[in-house]
C-alpha cells in the first residue's frame, strides 16, 4: 500500500516528530508508515486524514497484490 | 454458552492487554543482573539446595517484567511489534525443546562417553523470555 504522508506533511510543514506528537504515536511510527513498513489501522488512518484535512483514499491507495 | 463464551472472550482480552509501567524495564533489568551476579557467586560459597531454584524463579520474574513493560510510548506500531518478538520467541522455543536436547546428548556423549536427554522448564521458559527480548530489540531498532 502506497500513500502521501510525506507530501500531506511538507504541505502542512510537520516533521515527523511533531506529527508522531499529534497522532500520539511515536516517530518510529510515522517514519514505518511512510516508509511503507507498517500498516496502520483504521483509526490511526483515519486520524491521519483528520489532521491532513483530506480523505483517508488522498493519504493512502492500494497497489497490485495488496 | 454463548454468554459465557462472550465473557471468558472480553476477560481474556483484558488479560492479554496487561503490561506493567514502563519503569519496569529498568527494575526487570536490575533483577535479572543481580541474580545473574548471586549466582555467580554462589559458585564460590557453600548455599542451601533452596536457593538455586529461588534464585532461577527471581530471574525468570526480573525477565518477564522486562518483556512485559511498557515502551516510553506504547502504541499500535508497538504492539505489533510486540506480537511479532512473541511469536518468534514462540516458534524458536518449540525448536530448542526439540532440537536441544540431542545436541545436549551428542555433547555429553563425547565429553562424558554418555548422554543425557535432559531439559527442564527454566532452560526453555528462559531462552524464549531472552528471544522475546532480543527479537524486539533488534526490530524495534531497525525501524529508526
Amino acid at each position: 500500500m502506497k500513500n502521501t504522508i510525506k507530501v500531506q506533511r511538507a504541505i502542512k510543514d510537520l516533521t515527523q516528530e511533531e506529527l508522531a506528537k499529534l497522532l500520539g504515536v511515536s516517530r518510529q511510527t510515522v517514519n514505518s508508515i511512510e516508509k511503507n513498513r507498517y500498516v496502520p489501522s483504521t483509526v490511526l488512518a483515519l486520524k491521519l486524514a483528520k489532521l491532513f484535512e483530506v480523505s483517508v483514499n488522498d493519504i493512502f491507495e492500494l497497489e497490485e497484490g495488496d | 454458552m454463548k454468554d459465557f463464551c462472550e465473557t471468558e472472550k472480553t476477560s481474556l482480552q483484558k488479560w492479554s492487554n496487561f503490561q506493567l509501567p514502563h519503569r519496569y524495564k529498568k527494575i526487570g533489568w536490575a533483577v535479572v543482573i543481580l541474580t545473574l551476579i548471586l549466582m555467580l557467586g554462589k559458585k564460590f560459597v557453600d548455599e542451601p539446595e533452596w536457593v538455586k531454584p529461588v534464585l532461577r524463579n527471581v530471574m525468570l520474574l526480573g525477565l518477564l517484567m522486562v518483556s512485559i513493560a511498557k515502551e516510553k510510548i506504547e502504541d499500535e506500531f508497538m504492539v505489533s511489534l510486540r506480537a511479532m518478538s512473541y511469536r518468534l520467541a514462540f516458534i524458536f522455543g518449540v525448536i530448542y525443546t526439540v532440537v536441544q536436547p540431542y545436541i545436549d546428548y551428542a555433547v555429553g556423549y563425547l565429553i562424558e562417553g554418555k548422554g543425557e536427554f535432559e531439559r527442564g522448564s527454566f532452560q526453555v521458559i528462559i531462552f524464549m523470555l531472552l528471544i522475546q527480548v532480543m527479537f524486539f530489540y533488534v526490530l524495534k531498532k531497525s525501524t529508526k
